[in-house]
């Protein structure tokens, strides 16, 4: 019983955790290119995940001055930041590495990992 | 307005570099050129500035917004910061001159502006993240580093970059987001992101939360190790190094590589220092890898056809060494490892150089089409050896210096395995470098048909070749010359 | 797309889609929102655009020298007022303590420069997001 409940408190955690992990699996492991772009969102998406969990504070309320009644517990409004940071940055990496992709399917006609190694390799022979 | 807005006065001459290169398209290229010498120029001044500040009045910190250091940004400009600075500017500006010669091989005409927007923004992350004090604010400064030095390699055109540029994508993205995910479980355990706050808040947290810190150390050290292409991470690096241009293999391998490895030496020496790194056992364990890549990236080296992928893998190797020096986490090994950042970014930058106009004018990669090169191309060539002699660690070379340092640092320590491992691996060193030089020179009397001279390379690549050659013997001769200042370094770190 | 009803809708949503994200921007610093919000807003519409009328409509709504214009000036935006708090109060982006009125909390014109620097950041958002997307559509067309 104790063990259920002490998930279900940490399950903000547990998850972003997970989610990192998946993420991590599908980057390594897959052999589609496209898909190893998704597995990098997914394990930022578990990074900020974690962020905000730490800054959550439970009954806490939005941060705006002004906006809620005095002495009411307001949410730690820093790791918010630092994810808006983090999520233009993972973007921008998406963006690139699409566009990259496109690249390589102009010139090899594939995504798939096993088969570019086929194709490179055959390139190098030939030279 | 007074020096501690020097450092905040580099970054925006950086960006405003960067952000001017666009506008100014339509005018003659060589416009853009000189400026961006000219900001160079005074972006050393001001380093070196900062540098005899730092050393002769004592470091300081400044803030963004006037805000106090826990709530706001902060840079902090010690010793070590302004050294590296310094080091990188003076790198930098070398590559500069000799991109600036025409010999950005494989980049199309249009490309040049993006490519010399992409060094600035390029050198503005990397003094960024030398001069912050803030955890997360290392790690934005680390993400614009990645994305333009991938940028930066797939710039080239051509077939084979896209996939290795996309290779370094993926590995890079993995290492920023595990580095990303350690700053997450120290902000969970101290309620800091000022590695100041963090260092002096962290004992506690280890009584408390021993788990999150050991987690967030080994996020911290794979996610840079990655990135830092520390032994089992390195398989990134040749691609990447092979098919980039060759000025930009050189920033990457001479540069970028090393802020890498300087973050690493910040996160373990001030974030979590030496005490928990020693009950964590991870001396040992940089040890082993260190061990590791000095000999098998030596060993990969001997394998290599293509010049280029063998450089990559003596990187790989050389990283390998300033591991061993920062796992020592003693006075004399940072300051090796110090010393050896310093010269194994002159000798490669000068050995990715001069390789670079050798592709440039002969259109050749392989080893074996280096006959009598020495005979074709002197300056290039010589360089080349001299570099080379260096990486193999012969006396009158900056080479041989840092060797000798980490040599002393070992025995220090009484590991007397690693010292075997470092004579090892110079041997190696031998058997892959010497027989370039001996082909390169030795070797002439089949090719006397082609014993003329071709070089006619423009001098603004012939000087900043020749001046690499210089500094490699000079640093060589008088080490003690930026000894002082690396000593001082190292003391923000080990007092 | 030659879809009438997609057209038709997409020209009746996008000036109030847009008048959205311009709110979200003014009221960034005293309300959820800020300039990454209300640019990306901005900018999704103008992608929208892109994706209904074509890339060639798209181009005249937003050109390429535009959005080059914009992207640098939104940086030297914010850039520029950080260098004004340090010549007035010797650190970079120094707020109140730099000169810039406090005003009213609550009120559009208050914390000092933070609107303006709202703005700055709107700017090289939205200008971003239709350059990023235009780069991937140029790319596939290569």
């Amino acid at each position: 019983m104790n063990i259920i409940e002490r998930i279900l408190e940490n399950i903000n955690y547990i998850g972003a955790v997970a989610l990192f992990l998946i993420g991590l699996r599908i980057v390594v492991l897959h052999s589609n290119l496209i898909k190893r772009i998704m597995g990098i969102n997914i394990m930022g998406t578990g990074v900020f995940l974690f962020f905000v969990a730490i800054g959550n504070v439970s009954g806490g309320v939005v941060p705006i001055v002004g906006a809620n009644p005095e002495g009411s517990t307001f949410v730690n409004p820093l790791p918010s930041v630092f994810i808006l940071t983090g999520i233009v940055v993972v973007v921008s990496i998406t963006v690139y590495s699409l566009s990259l992709v496109i690249r390589i399917y102009q010139n090899y006609n594939t995504i798939d990992q096993k088969e570019l190694a086929e194709l490179i390799s055959e390139d190098n022979n030939e030279h | 307005m007074n020096i501690e807005q020097l450092p905040i006065i580099n970054l925006i001459l950086f960006l405003f570099m960067a952000l001017l290169i666009p506008l100014l398209k339509r005018r003659p290229f060589k416009i853009t050129l000189i400026l961006g010498f000219i900001v160079m120029c005074l972006v050393l001044a001001s380093s070196s500035h900062l540098l005899w500040h730092v050393n002769e009045v004592g470091s300081f910190s400044y803030t963004f917004g006037g805000h106090e250091a826990r709530y706001g940004i902060e840079f902090l400009l010690t010793p070590f910061s302004a050294l590296f600075t310094w080091v990188i500017i003076i790198l930098a500006m070398i590559i500069y001159i000799y991109s600036s010669g025409d010999a950005t091989e494989g980049i199309e005409q249009s490309e040049y502006g993006r490519y010399y927007v992409l060094l600035f923004i390029l050198l503005l992350s990397m003094f960024g993240i030398l001069y912050t004090n803030d955890l997360f604010n290392t790690y934005v400064f680390i993400e614009i580093l990645s994305i333009t030095t991938c940028a930066i390699i797939s710039i080239k055109k051509k077939k084979d970059t896209y996939t290795s540029a996309f290779r370094y994508v993926m590995m890079n993205e993995i290492g920023s987001l595990s580095y990303l995910f350690g700053v997450a479980l120290i902000y969970m355990a101290t309620g800091y992101t000022n590695i100041s706050m963090v260092s002096e808040s962290i004992q506690v947290a280890f009584a408390s939360y021993p788990f999150n810190i050991v987690i967030a150390l080994a996020f911290m050290v794979i996610g840079l190790g990655i990135k830092a292409a520390i032994f089992p991470f390195h398989i990134w690096l040749p691609d990447a190094h092979s098919s980039a241009p060759s000025t930009s293999s050189a920033i990457l391998s001479a540069i970028v590589i090393k802020v890498y490895l300087l973050v690493l030496v910040k996160i373990l020496f001030s974030v979590f220092g030496i005490d928990i790194l020693e009950q964590m056992n991870m001396p040992l364990i940089l040890l082993i890898l260190s061990g590791t890549a000095m000999i098998l990236g030596s060993i990969f080296a001997i394998a290599q056809k293509d010049v280029k992928r063998m450089l990559g893998y003596s990187s790989v190797a050389q990283v390998g060494y300033i591991l061993l020096g920062i796992s020592l986490l003693s006075f004399l090994g940072l300051r090796a490892a110090f010393f050896h950042i310093i010269s194994h970014g002159l000798m490669k930058t000068a050995l990715f150089l001069s390789v670079g106009e050798i592709i440039f004018y002969k259109k050749t990669r392989k080893v074996n089409d280096f006959d009598g090169m020495g005979f074709i191309m002197p300056v290039a060539m010589g360089v080349f050896s001299i570099a080379a002699l260096g990486m193999i660690g012969l006396p009158l070379t900056s080479g041989f210096i840092s060797k000798l340092n980490l040599g002393i640092a070992v025995l220090e320590n009484n590991y007397l395995v690693f010292l075997v491992i470092l004579i090892i691996s110079s041997l190696l060193n031998v058997i892959y470098y010497l027989p370039i030089i001996i082909l390169a020179f030795l070797r002439n009397e089949k090719y006397h048909y082609r014993m003329t001279t071709i070089e006619k390379t423009p001098r603004t690549m012939i000087t900043p070749l020749i001046l690499l050659g210089i500094l490699i013997v000079s640093l060589g001769l008088f080490p003690n010359v930026i000894m002082p200042y690396i000593e001082a370094a190292v003391e923000t770190f080990i007092s | 797309m030659n879809d009438i009803i997609i057209k038709n809708i997409t020209r009746i949503i996008i000036p109030f889609a847009q008048m959205y994200g311009i709110f979200i921007i003014l009221n960034g610093h005293i309300s959820p929102g800020g300039g990454f919000a209300g640019g990306a807003i901005i900018g999704t519409t103008l992608i929208l655009y892109t994706l209904v009328f074509g890339r060639e409509k798209g181009k005249k709504k937003f050109s390429h020298k535009m959005s080059e214009i914009s992207e640098s000036g939104g940086i030297m935006l914010f850039v520029i007022i950080g260098m004004i708090g340090m010549i007035t109060a010797g650190a970079f982006l120094s707020n109140l303590s730099g000169g810039f009125p406090q005003g009213q909390l609550g009120e559009i014109l208050s914390g000092g420069f933070i609107p303006i620097l709202m703005i700055g950041i709107g700017i090289k958002v939205t200008s971003t997001m239709i350059s990023l997307f235009n780069l991937l559509i140029d790319e596939e067309k290569l």
